[in-house]
């Protein structure tokens, strides 16, 4: 089963988005800042990372460029209220930029593409 | 014997010392002598004035007829010898040679036998000799002698006193002549009249019929008749002919006689005019007449009269030409005090403006107005230095005069009947008349028809017609900005060279307003537009200011909003489809759908200055955006005609641009929903500011209605229900924020075109405004965003 991290303040969307990727059938790991998402990638072997880019302690940007540190080959969403940054997640070395919307199709299709077999 | 001798002596001195006339005496007291000492014959042989000849005066026997007039020279003869040795002579028929020296006194006495000779004279002068003649051989002894001698030298004091009052009487009334014209010389210093006076009163001291006065010019050095009088007949020699050689002497005349066609003679008489050894002219006289009306010849003492006349005359002409001269520097003086004070007068009037048209006004006005400089019309051309040309500016023409004298203040108030100028247009070229000259060498000109300069220009001649005009350029360090051209054709007063030296004292002043004037508006244009950069960029920071607010604002509801729709969606997948609560999920998911789209617009309007500007190929940037909207066009049957020209890039953000078209596109799509064409058009535009490169995106919808043109692009306006009615409200934004114009066609049935018109990358006025706007709440960007 591959795991999956949701790194995200808001616990309302971390809840959210675990249920909908659980019934995709992915093991989901839930992170409240940076930090702790650092924390889950040290101990667990994480196929995914979805990461939200503002948070306290440790943001997004951040935790990204420290977890490409770790596990370059560790896909990483940024996930984010801030749609107009979307032009710069290149930049910031994250495979895939989405904002946030209640409709979660685009999250799955990301996730399914990078997970497939 | 002693008693008649003192009885004869008596009546002697009675006869001599009476009244009556001189001749009259002359010949009683020879009557007297010839009774007395019983003579046949006393004569009296008086010297004429050239003192080389004796004539018979007086006779005894009673008036001498003109065939009896007898004349002895000097040393000839008993008279003319007598005359020489001044001493008495007796001589005797018998005697030789006597008969034979004295054959004309036979005639008057065929058969005297004595001649006795007096001399009548007194210590230094002779003035004729006595002779008596008898038929008797007589000695005339000792007391008769005696008492000739007294007798001769009786006459001789009364000769001589008859001389001296006749010189007397003459001088008196050359002295009253001249007294004459000299009253009348002083009597005025008016050049014209006094000339006029002269020539009538020297006709009338010379009793001729016509008198006239030449004076030499000064400009051509030939004699000119100034004044005449009376009638000068045209056989005389023509004036002209009467010019005296230059230094001629004071005694050189001119005299002349002609006979006219009926045989009477004609006379003229002229001497010249010298002051200060200079030739000033001539004056002559014509025909003098008799008082039966007979013309005679001058006389010398006419000649001497004339010269005397003359000498007054010169004087008093020199006299009147220097009054003249200064009265016309003081007449100049005067009017370059008036000009200077005009001058002043305009020049303070023109420092109250700094608009450059209003200023052309007061100059124009200044030049035609009847207490300014006063010319019938102005002109006033600029050059155009970009294009070589001069344009005509403004011209005026004579306002008439009103009765009242305005104050030069009021300039401000009428303006001048204009003259239209404005297609007035000549190149700087030397071949192009004065007008191009005047700034090509910055010089002034005076043209005059006479002058073999070259005229105005072939293409103004129709318009404006001058016979004679001044050219000034008007010349602002080392540099002609402009040319006034001024003439008083109208009137056809002559234009004075010293006007020239006026206008051109006013061009100076002229030419320092309207530069100051220009450099003012340029001073006003540049802060204009450093206003308005300040303004944008104000309001960009308040733009800044308001879109960090509204982001902020945007991204707290969006996370609530996602939890709310994703878990409204995860109730809606649980719950049954026939229960009521579907429905109600469903609105939950449907309103947070809409409220998702609202905030992403939202923040496409804010969150525009966070902009990474490039220089970009405008039809790249539109074939771009339309791969987003194809599906749309596509799914509407919209027929797609491009037309692209070739343009230079635009400096601009991208990302922005692709908005702007993005939605116009949308808007062209929603007004042919049931199909159309849409065109799009790139061409360039040139503004006075530069190049601008254009897009215009045309629909074949139904227009927009009338009543709602004008709130297009209002922010949250539309008249569609669905929408957040930005779409061209940021379109605009965009589009402004690149000093660009966004313009709309509007034909209603027929459809909407929008023209985007954008600078073309080098005239862009500033680069990268967005550089570095980042709202402060966010993160940085890296620096240079993306390529």
């Amino acid at each position: 089963m591959k795991k999956i991290l949701v790194a995200d303040d808001e616990v309302s969307i971390r809840l959210l988005y675990s249920e909908e990727l659980k019934e995709e059938g992915y093991e989901v790991y839930q992170a409240a800042n940076g930090r702790e998402a650092l924390e889950v990638v040290d101990k667990i072997p994480l196929d995914l990372v979805i990461l939200d880019i503002k948070m306290p302690e440790v943001d997004g940007i951040e935790a990204l460029r420290q977890i490409k540190e770790k596990r370059p080959n560790l896909p990483v969403v940024l996930s984010t209220a801030y749609g107009e940054y979307k032009q710069d997640f290149a930049t910031w070395a994250s495979d895939e930029y989405l904002v946030k919307s209640s409709d979660l199709e685009d999250l799955k299709a990301v996730v399914k593409r990078y997970l497939k077999e | 014997m002693a008693t008649d001798r003192t009885a004869f002596l008596t009546q002697m001195v009675e006869v001599l010392t009476s009244t009556v006339s001189f001749g009259e005496r002359l010949n009683n007291m020879v009557h007297l002598l010839a009774r007395n000492l019983k003579v046949d014959l006393a004569l009296y042989f008086g010297l004429d004035k050239t003192r080389e000849t004796l004539f018979l005066n007086v006779s005894s026997q009673g008036p001498v007829p003109p065939h009896m007039r007898l004349e002895f020279p000097l040393g000839q003869g008993l008279v003319g010898e007598t005359a020489r040795t001044r001493k008495v002579a007796v001589v005797h028929r018998r005697q030789p040679g006597v008969l034979e020296a004295n054959a004309l006194l036979e005639t008057l006495h065929p058969a005297y036998q004595t001649l006795a000779a007096f001399p009548v004279a007194d210590d230094n002068f002779l003035y004729g000799v006595l002779i008596l003649v008898d038929r008797e051989e007589r000695s005339f002894p000792g007391a008769e002698r005696q008492g000739v001698q007294l007798t001769c030298l009786m006459l001789a004091t009364a000769l001589r006193q008859a001389i001296v009052q006749e010189e007397a009487k003459k001088r008196i009334a050359e002295l009253s002549v001249l007294f004459e014209v000299g009253k009348a010389l002083v009597s005025t210093v008016e050049l014209d009249e006094l000339l006029e006076r002269i020539v009538s009163t020297t006709a009338k001291v010379i009793t001729a019929r016509g008198a006239a006065l030449q004076i030499m010019d000064a400009a051509t050095g030939e004699p000119r008749v100034s004044s005449r009088y009376g009638q000068i007949p045209p056989e005389c020699p023509a004036l002209t002919q009467m010019k005296p050689s230059a230094g001629t002497e004071g005694s050189t005349y001119f005299e002349a006689e002609g006979v006219d066609a009926a045989g009477h003679p004609h006379y003229c008489l002229a001497v010249p005019l010298t002051f200060k050894g200079q030739l000033t002219g001539t004056l002559g006289v014509y025909d003098k007449f008799n008082p039966n009306g007979e013309f005679l010849p001058f006389d010398p003492e006419n000649r001497l009269l004339l010269f005397t006349m003359a000498g007054v005359i010169v004087n008093a002409i020199e006299n009147a030409l220097t009054y003249q001269q200064v009265e016309d520097l003081a007449e100049k003086n005067e009017r370059m005090v008036r000009n200077l004070t005009v001058l002043q007068e305009i020049s303070q009037v023109m420092l109250t403006s700094v608009n450059e048209v209003r200023l052309q006004e007061i100059i124009l006005q200044g030049l035609t107005m009847e207490h300014g400089l006063g010319f019938d019309r102005a002109v006033l051309l600029m050059v155009d230095e970009a294009n070589q040309t001069l344009r005509g500016a403004q011209g005026a023409c004579r306002s008439p005069v009103s009765g009242a004298i305005p104050n030069l203040k009021e300039l401000q108030v009428p303006p001048p009947e204009m003259m239209a100028v404005e297609d007035w247009e000549i190149p700087l070229r030397a071949d192009q008349g004065p007008l191009a000259l005047a700034v090509l060498r910055k010089r002034p000109y005076h043209h005059h028809q006479t002058v073999k300069e070259p005229g105005l220009p072939a293409a103004l001649e129709g318009k404006y017609a001058a016979q004679e005009f001044f050219v000034v350029p008007l010349e602002v360090k080392d540099r002609a900005t402009a040319v006034i051209l001024v003439d008083n054709q109208a009137s056809g007063r002559p234009l004075e060279p010293e006007r020239l030296d006026a206008l051109q004292m006013f061009a100076t002043q002229a030419a320092l307003v309207l530069e100051n004037a220009h450099l003012y508006s340029t001073i006003e244009t540049n802060n204009r537009e450093l206003l308005l950069i300040r303004e944008r960029m104000l309001e960009s920071d308040r733009l800044a200011a308001l879109s960090s607010l509204a982001s902020g604002m945007a991204h707290e509801i969006r996370n609530p909003l996602v939890s709310i729709g994703g878990f409204a969606r995860r109730i809606a997948k649980l719950v049954e489809p026939n229960s009521p609560l579907r429905g109600y999920v469903e609105v939950i998911q449907e309103e947070v759908t809409r409220l998702e789209k609202l905030l992403r617009e939202i923040l496409d309007f804010t969150g525009e200055n966070l902009s990474y500007y490039g220089d970009h190929d405008l039809a790249k940037l539109i074939m771009d955006t339309m791969i987003l909207v194809q599906r749309d066009l596509d799914a509407n049957k919209i027929k797609v005609v491009r037309e692209f020209a070739q343009l230079p890039r635009i400096h601009c953000d991208d990302r922005q641009m692709k908005q702007v078209f993005y939605n116009l596109f949308q808007n062209a799509i929603q007004a042919m929903l049931h199909g159309g064409t849409l065109t799009i058009r790139t061409f360039p535009v040139e503004k006075p500011d530069g190049l601008y490169a254009a897009a215009s995106i045309s629909d074949t919808g139904s227009g927009i209605p009338m009543e709602v043109l004008h709130n297009i692009f209002n922010p949250f306006f539309s008249t569609k229900d669905y929408g957040t009615g930005l779409g061209l409200a940021i379109a605009q934004r965009i589009v402004s924020r690149h000093y660009g114009q966004i313009e709309v066609n509007n034909e209603i049935g027929k459809g909407v075109t929008f023209v985007v018109t954008l600078p073309v990358a080098k005239y862009c006025l500033v680069k990268d405004v967005g550089q570095g706007a980042v709202p402060a709440s966010v993160l940085k960007a890296p620096k240079g965003g993306r390529q």
